[in-house]
């Protein structure tokens, strides 16, 4: 028997009002890969926030590699071994791949200098050690790097000193297939060498895939510690949810034969020659790696960057879209993939943020007055289920599933005849994946065309009526609903058989 | 999930029992400790010298509050809208040249208090373009024009020396007073002017498209932009709005002294405004603050300076307060955005695990 690592014992921590966690017991073995399932509001990011210091627990203890560590500091608990590698990297600009992997914790050579050559040649053997060498330029600042390499740093952060139990927080979220089967292949050889590895994550098929034991989590309490190869994903489901979920989602056809966006031979900065059509009550969905193209090209058609080339018509009138305003205006909608970065007005409350694309529609002679406001927004807050005390509430204070829906109810009360959603269940729970799901259909139901960017799989089959795969700035030709296959799909994306 | 989203208790509910919560809410905390802080300060000071009360320090508290109070509207607006503007004084003195040359040469005061709030909106729209086309940061840009605006402000006042002008009815409008019946001294006609255009601006920012939209682009300028909103557009007014109401205090520098004061009088005016905006409960990072918040931090200011000069509290230590009060007042605000965070932090974790 392996021994263990990392031990939990009844660790429990509320917040005012809400208990977070309680009674969890679990223990990561040397060499094992564990993996921690729940939907939102289960207590996973809490327990990550427990053992990487930044939160202390109420009740309980932790033992890393036999050591006391329940109520460590961030730094103990680096010291300690543990070691968290985040969703969304913080990678500084304007420093270089080595700075940013050895920061705040600079080699030196004595008097306060930086021991660069030292630096260089430990991150060299990382890179080689753990399969990474060539895919990240050691020299090349923050900036330039692209979120599979911003992932690299994180991970080498964690991996170059002293690490016992690393732990994987939704590592795949901007990973395409390719770059998950490279990290499936070094988590592999993390157990080999005899770490602890914890793996959180949405999508059970990688769950399935990459770890030997599953901890199931709901409303803060365990509801299964079971042993990968003897449980089914149907059985994971159930423990998270109580209820057994239906697989995928069941679309009808609902599209009719009115063009509602006509794009011809459109290029810009990153594209080359793009033609498609997207009807009334049709789901399009775009595929591609990361970096192909397609956020550029929703922001292109939404006037954010400059078109180049070619024509864009909306239900046959071609429009000259230069800026967001004039996309509004010809009834485009468009929620962004960053939803906190480019979606979102935090400090100020749910009804200024729903209704800020309207104002102008809303307003007479520049003026607008509160009731109308509220008539014009409280039917989607309601339709959508947006928690909140009140539409005043502002939406720095929403829990994250909620804000998301803000923005949604934003380009629902503007009414597009097109909407673009980039990314729409990016870091969303099984719950509110199928509310949007549900959505989308009744919206292309009413006639909408809808223009849906995802890297999912699964979520792109079972929601399109048509796929558009992009590849470095070019698109292919329309997979129909019918022929597409997740192996269409993904050899497309890598440039075989474009059109 | 739904269930597990319910469990993060909404923050504000336990908030709508009791006129006495109800009454912060409408007014807001913020403004309600403005005006607990007033109302210790007025005590206090009336406790020390009965000259307060007195009807004519307060005209005077309320004459020198038009200056700094029209100031403040404007700069309100540009807070909001997350961004700054230090040449505001420096406009005022350009404007007070402008006016005082227009008044004396030309001899019309309409032209003199037209050119003046005119050359204020033309420099905001230098000071814009600065920032929108050059792409300047707002501090640095603002920074750049508060000394080029002063340098102009002596450039247009022929030898750099003040513009003596002697029109009774320019005069008015520094000292002057509305409604002086019998034993009621009146109400100074440049207080009556702030707050019009307080009232105004109150307005504006509450309930047209244009002011949403400046606390849409503070708050977040990217999702601004993506919900149709012209930054640029709008950056082209907030400044030239700030502009001319730097202009129109100018011009009221100029009736109150009967002079056109390239430098006097308008030097430190933009310290005030921002301190009286972060004060009256703005954000710096854009998205938040209230005409009335500001107006009533701008009584405060004014209450407090007169009170100190009563006291026969020295200059010099006047500057160091005005100093350590902008600090706090940026301080309060942080400390501000820091506990909402932390409630978010609470909410994020207790909501999604």
């Amino acid at each position: 028997m392996k021994s263990a690592i990392l031990e939990v014992r009844g660790v429990g921590k509320s917040f005012p009002g809400v208990k977070a966690l309680s009674g969890l017991s679990m223990t990561v073995h040397r060499g094992e890969i564990v993996a921690f399932v729940g939907e939102n509001g289960a207590g996973k990011s809490t327990l990550l926030k427990i053992l990487s210091g930044d939160y202390d627990l109420d009740e309980g203890s932790v033992l890393l590699d036999g050591v006391e560590v329940a109520h460590a500091t961030p730094l103990d608990a680096r010291r300690g071994g543990f070691r968290l590698v985040r969703q969304e990297p913080e990678i500084v600009p304007h420093i270089s791949v080595a700075e940013n992997i050895f920061i705040g914790e600079y080699p030196t050579l004595g008097g306060g200098r930086v021991d660069f050559t030292a630096m260089r040649n430990t991150v060299n053997d990382l890179l080689e050690r753990y399969g990474f060498a060539g895919l990240v330029d050691i020299e090349a600042l923050g900036r330039t790097l692209s979120p599979a390499q911003m992932h690299i740093v994180e991970i080498l952060r964690a991996l170059k000193d002293g690490v016992k139990v690393i732990a994987f927080d939704e590592p795949t979220s901007s990973l395409t297939k390719e770059e998950t089967d490279r990290l499936f292949d070094l988590i592999r050889l993390l157990r080999d060498e005899g770490l602890g590895v914890i793996y959180v994550s949405h999508r059970l098929h990688e769950v399935m895939e990459i770890s030997e034991r599953v901890v199931v989590l709901k409303d803060g309490v365990p509801t299964g510690d079971l042993m990968t190869a003897e449980t089914t994903e149907q059985e994971i489901v159930q423990l998270m949810v109580g209820r057994e979920l239906a697989h995928g989602f069941q679309r009808e056809e609902t599209t009719t034969d009115e063009v509602v966006l006509e794009v011809e031979h459109l290029s810009s900065r990153w594209h080359r020659d793009i033609s498609f059509r997207i009807r009334a009550g049709e789901i399009v969905g775009f595929a591609g790696l990361v970096g192909a193209g397609r956020t550029e090209l929703a922001k292109v058609l939404f006037g954010e960057f400059e078109r180049t080339g070619g024509t864009v018509s909306i239900c046959g009138e071609e429009k000259n879209i230069k800026s967001p305003a004039d996309a509004i205006a010809a009834n485009i909608g468009f929620a962004p993939e960053n939803r906190k970065a480019e979606g979102l007005i935090l400090v100020r409350s749910v009804i200024e943020n729903v209704s800020m694309a309207i104002y102008s529609v809303l307003a007479r002679f520049g003026v607008l007055r509160n009731r109308e406001m509220y008539d014009a927004v409280s039917p989607y807050v309601r339709d959508l289920d947006i928690k909140t005390p009140s539409l005043d509430q502002e939406v720095g204070k929403l829990s994250g599933g909620n804000q998301q829906k803000v923005v949604l109810a934003r380009w629902l009360a503007a009414k597009p005849k097109l909407l673009i959603l980039d990314e729409p269940t990016r870091a969303v729970d099984v719950g509110a994946k199928a509310e949007i799901y549900r959505l989308m259909d009744d919206l292309a139901r009413r006639g909408m065309a809808i223009m849906m960017i995802s890297s999912e799989l699964p979520e792109l089959l079972s929601m399109s009526d048509r796929i558009i795969v992009m590849s470095d700035g070019a698109i292919s030709r329309p997979v129909e609903k019918a022929d597409a296959t997740e192996e269409a799909i993904v050899n497309l994306a890598l440039g075989k058989g474009m059109a | 999930m739904a269930a597990n989203e319910q469990t993060a208790p909404p923050q504000g509910m336990k908030m709508n029992n009791g006129p006495l919560k109800r009454f912060t809410k409408s007014v807001g905390a913020e403004n309600l400790s403005l005006m607990i802080a007033l109302v210790v300060m007025v005590a206090l000071i009336a406790s020390q010298t009965e000259f307060f009360f007195s009807a004519r320090n307060l005209l005077n508290i309320g004459q020198n509050m038009a200056v700094v109070g029209l100031i403040a509207v404007g700069m309100t607006l540009v807070i909001v809208s997350a961004g700054l503007d230090i040449s505001v004084g420096s406009i005022a003195g350009c404007a007070s040249v402008v006016c005082a040359l227009m008044v004396s040469q030309v001899g019309t005061v309409i032209g003199g208090v037209a050119f003046g709030i005119g050359i204020g909106i033309l420099l905001g729209l230098v000071n814009a373009t600065i920032i929108s086309i050059l792409r300047v940061n707002a501090v640095v840009a603002t920074l750049a024009t508060f000394s080029a605006f002063r340098g102009l402000a002596f450039l247009i006042a022929p030898g750099g020396r003040p513009v003596g002008v002697l029109d009774p009815t320019l005069a008015q409008l520094g000292s002057g007073r509305f409604f002086q019946i019998g034993e009621f001294p009146g109400i100074p006609i440049a207080f009556v002017i702030l707050a019009v255009v307080a009232v105004c601006a109150h307005f504006v920012m509450r309930t047209t498209v244009f002011g949403r939209s400046v606390y849409s682009m503070g708050g977040n300028p990217d999702a601004a932009r993506l919900a149709g909103i012209n930054l640029t557009k709008m950056r082209y007014y907030i400044y030239a709005i700030s502009g001319a109401l730097s202009g129109l205090a100018g011009v009221i520098v100029t009736a109150r002294t009967s002079s056109g004061q390239p430098a006097s009088g308008t030097q430190g005016l933009e310290l005030e405004a921002i301190t009286a905006v972060f004060l009256g409960g703005a954000l710096l990072s854009g998205g938040k603050g209230t005409i009335f918040g500001s107006m009533l931090a701008v009584l405060l200011l004014a209450t407090l300076s007169n009170g100190m000069n009563l006291l026969g509290i020295p200059t010099f230590y006047q500057l160091v307060a005005k100093g350590l009060l902008l600090v706090l007042a940026v301080a309060i605000g942080q400390w501000r955005l820091a506990r909402a965070e932390r409630e978010q932090a609470r909410l994020t974790a207790a909501g999604e695990g």
